[in-house]
């Protein structure tokens, strides 16, 4: 956790010196011209900012002048205080005084005064609401002031150590007296005396020249440039892309002259070195802890539980794990619903939960933890569980799956029908769940990464939805291997095995052929014989699907790649394997990025573009096409989207 | 980058003070066809290609243009003017890389392609002719008439915006 706060209180800092230094800025302008309404909104806007970050960091010092400098800018705003000389000098003071406070939060020194100036402010702009109600507070000033006399008289003369409380009481009594009229100002100075470093002069103008004249050596006219700088996520995709193209180029000279140059052995792992610790670096860039996500959940939570009058708790756990940037946010929606979902779905309401004896709140967890190449985030819930006959109703219902299917499938199986698209088990509609994204996009969008999704669910007793996610998508490993029509890649997360069989293995039944592989009986199908298709609905016609199959000898040797995807299992006879190795994958661009079966391309070694197969769409098309009900119009959902 | 050769056939006019602009003549087929010059980016060799599984024919795949995938077409074969030969064995020896602000794509040439400079008045916009119904009817923008040279001047990415969607096979 402590890194987690140092890189926060990293990001304050430079925010705030940005923050400062922009209102130093806009300052100059409106002492230009008084009339600047822009640059009152804006410094308005950043000092709010700036006191609820310094708020949140627990700097309250910050916090109290940037608070001061809102109500000034706030009573500008409506014309309340005319901007004079004074006023801006007051203001450059102010500024001076935060920048001295951020700076000590960074190198902590000796400690920066600030209450003169705070003070005067803050009476200025109590002035002017007292003038509005002047009358009003003539009474109370002098109860306050009667009664500041009597619980003051000791501490004023014990002013050789007052104790802390004495000097909280003061301060807090100060602000009672700003509180109640013009009056309390002489009071005030007279509780300012009371602590030790500031001297009994009441003349706030002069404290506050003292105070910058003590704060000098910290701020002086010495220029600090942030040491943290923003960037554009788009210039970091375009750095990586380059690394991703030198790996491919190192990959290709290496090649070339591997065969000849033994020699340069040394040379090439130098350049291997370089390149690797470069892509390293550039992917460390990208990466970002997973709370910058996590933290926006304390308030959906709050929100979506206030909506569904439930009680919940929210737990975060591995919030300082990183992952890519680009993940975060693609992730982001999904994880939005699936909290969601945990809520309006999983926690009962409240009544229930103490039926059960369960307790009234609900509790939420959301973990995230680091696996070598994997972020694997967890969302927790202690509620009702997903009920395997509820999810298999609505199946029916939805024409999802038949009665004599459902009655055969494990309650696992059952549950994982909620991925389907189509399905959304929300028996009613709300404002939180059941508007119209379901699981099936979530599905999507970890898939679209290369992430999976599981779920375990007990009955009453909870569901854990579990994200395994690729902690950057830069570099991914890949399976090589020859079709036809050239040479392809499969992402290693896809592939389970890797088995040579002869034709006298392979079974036909039917139109599908089967092997079985460790015990368990696997659907195969020739890609070429895929690939090679007019129509994609001609997948289901003998002639097309095994051709291939028809041609080959019995004692041929067949290349097979078992591939496992949403706990399905196919494999996929090839021409040849090639290799294993790590590929840059890119899309493609349009007019063909809607190409089915394929999720990108990379460039090998030779130069040669190799595309990437895009399992989970063939798999999902596979077992759809063999789907009883809704054949025809799930192949023409498929082929809309 | 191949060098184009630039062959100035038709003098500016300075008195009329037409507005001349360039464009890159090549064949298909049998006949010429040319594309305005700020639609091409650059004229390359042809890199390997790889074939797009489930794309229609003339989409010939993608290959690697400096470091980029782009998909490589071949219009002759789009426009039913390319001989057999043509189609399988693959004789076109260059690539024009055309690009606009939503596609960069490849185009199969045989030869490398001449420039022109032409006037807005050698293009004739309004040509008689009976439209492909198939490739809409915008995607030629004028008939360059140059001493007995007939030249098809196209945009190629009404083709392509057109095409978008049916360079991939329907499950219908």
């Amino acid at each position: 956790m402590q890194s987690g706060d140092d890189e926060i209180k990293e990001i304050f800092l430079s925010e705030a010196f940005e923050q400062t230094e922009e209102l130093n800025k806009l300052f100059t302008h409106l002492e230009k011209n008084h009339t600047n309404k822009q640059a009152i909104e804006a410094i308005f806007r950043i000092t709010h900012t700036l006191k609820a970050n310094a708020a949140g960091m627990g700097l309250e010092d910050i916090a109290a002048i940037a608070h001061v400098l809102e109500d000034i800018f706030n009573e500008i705003k409506t014309d309340n205080i005319t901007l004079n000389q004074d006023l801006f000098n007051d203001l450059f003071k102010a500024n001076d005084i935060l920048c001295a406070l951020i700076n000590q939060v960074k190198t902590p020194g000796l400690p920066v005064k600030f209450r003169g100036i705070k003070t005067k402010l803050e009476v200025r702009v109590k002035k002017l609401k007292d003038e509005a109600s002047e009358n009003n507070l003539q009474d109370a000033a002098h109860t306050s002031q009667a009664q500041l006399n009597k619980d003051y008289k000791k501490p004023v003369l014990k002013r050789k150590s007052p104790s802390k409380a004495q000097l909280e009481k003061a301060s807090r009594l100060t602000k009672t007296i700003l509180t109640d009229a013009k009056t309390g100002i002489d009071m005030i100075h007279a509780i300012q005396a009371l602590a030790p470093s500031e001297t009994t002069d009441p003349n706030p103008e002069e404290s506050i020249e003292k105070e910058a004249a003590k704060n000098k050596p910290a701020d002086d006219t010495k220029i600090v440039i942030s040491e943290n700088i923003h960037i554009p996520v788009r210039k970091l995709d375009n750095l990586l892309n380059l690394v991703g193209e030198l790996i491919i180029e190192k990959d290709r000279v290496i090649a070339l002259n591997g065969e000849h140059g033994k020699g340069r052995l040394n040379e090439y792992t130098r350049l291997q070195r370089i390149t690797s610790e470069l892509q390293f670096s550039v992917m460390d860039i990208r990466l970002v802890q997973v709370n910058v996500l996590f933290n926006k959940f304390h308030r959906i939570v709050r929100d979506v539980a206030a909506i569904e009058n439930k009680k919940v708790n929210l737990l975060l756990e591995g919030t300082e794990n990183e992952i890519d940037r680009n993940i975060l946010q693609i992730i982001s929606d999904s994880l939005v619903h699936l909290v969601r979902n945990a809520i309006s779905h999983g926690i009962e309401p409240k009544e229930q939960r103490i039926r059960q004896g369960k307790g009234e709140h609900g509790t939420l967890k959301l973990s995230a933890k680091s696996e070598k190449n994997e972020v694997i985030i967890e969302i927790t819930d202690d509620g009702q569980g997903i009920d395997p006959k509820r999810i298999a109703k609505k199946a029916i219902e939805k024409g999802l799956l038949t009665k004599e299917n459902a009655s055969l499938m494990s309650d696992e199986d059952i549950i994982y029908l909620i991925f389907e698209p189509g399905f959304s088990s929300a028996e009613k509609i709300t404002a939180i769940s059941g508007r119209g994204v379901g699981m099936d996009v979530v599905k999507k969008a970890i898939d679209s990464i290369g992430g999976t999704v599981s779920i375990d669910s007990q009955t009453g007793a909870g569901t854990t939805i579990t994200l395994r996610l690729p902690s950057s998508m830069a570099m991914k490993g890949a399976l090589l291997f020859e079709l036809e029509s050239g040479a392809f890649a499969i992402p290693l997360s896809y592939t389970k095995a890797v088995i040579a069989i002869s034709k006298k293995e392979i079974h036909q039944i039917g139109n599908n052929l089967m092997t079985t592989h460790l015990d368990k009986n696997i659907s195969l199908i020739y890609l070429n014989d895929l690939f090679n298709l007019k129509q994609l609905s001609d997948s289901g016609k003998e002639k097309f699907m095994l051709r291939s199959f028809n041609k080959s000898s019995m004692d041929e040797k067949l290349h097979i790649i078992i591939i496992s995807f949403n706990k399905k299992d196919i494999g996929f006879v090839v021409n040849k394997l090639l290799q294993q190795k790590e590929i840059v994958e890119k899309p493609l661009c349009k007019p063909l990025r809607e190409v089915k079966f394929i999720s990108g391309a990379t460039i090998l070694g030779n130069g040669n573009v190799c595309l990437v197969l895009d399992a989970p769409a063939i798999v999902n098309f596979l077992f759809k096409g063999s789907k009883p009900s809704t054949h025809q119009s799930q192949f023409a959902a498929e082929t809309n989207y | 980058m191949e060098s184009v050769t630039e062959n100035k056939i038709l003098p500016v006019n300075s008195e009329k003070k037409q507005k001349s602009f360039q464009i890159i003549v090549f064949k298909l087929g049998s006949e010429e066809y040319a594309l305005s010059i700020e639609q091409i980016k650059e004229v390359v060799s042809t890199p390997n290609i790889a074939r797009i599984p489930l794309t229609q024919s003339y989409i010939k795949g993608v290959g690697n243009i400096r470091g980029n995938v782009l998909a490589i077409i071949d219009l002759a074969e789009r426009f039913g003017i390319a001989s057999e030969a043509e189609i399988n064995h693959g004789t076109h020896k260059y690539t024009l890389v055309v690009a606009s602000e939503e596609y960069k794509i490849g185009i199969l040439v045989k030869e490398v392609p001449n420039t022109l400079r032409v006037t807005d008045a050698d293009i004739d916009t309004s040509p008689h002719m009976i439209q492909d119904s198939s490739l809409g009817n915008n995607y030629i923008r004028g008939i360059v008439k140059s001493g007995n040279r007939m030249i098809i001047l196209m945009d190629v990415f009404k083709i392509i915006t057109k095409e978008d969607k049916e360079f991939i096979l329907k499950a219908d």
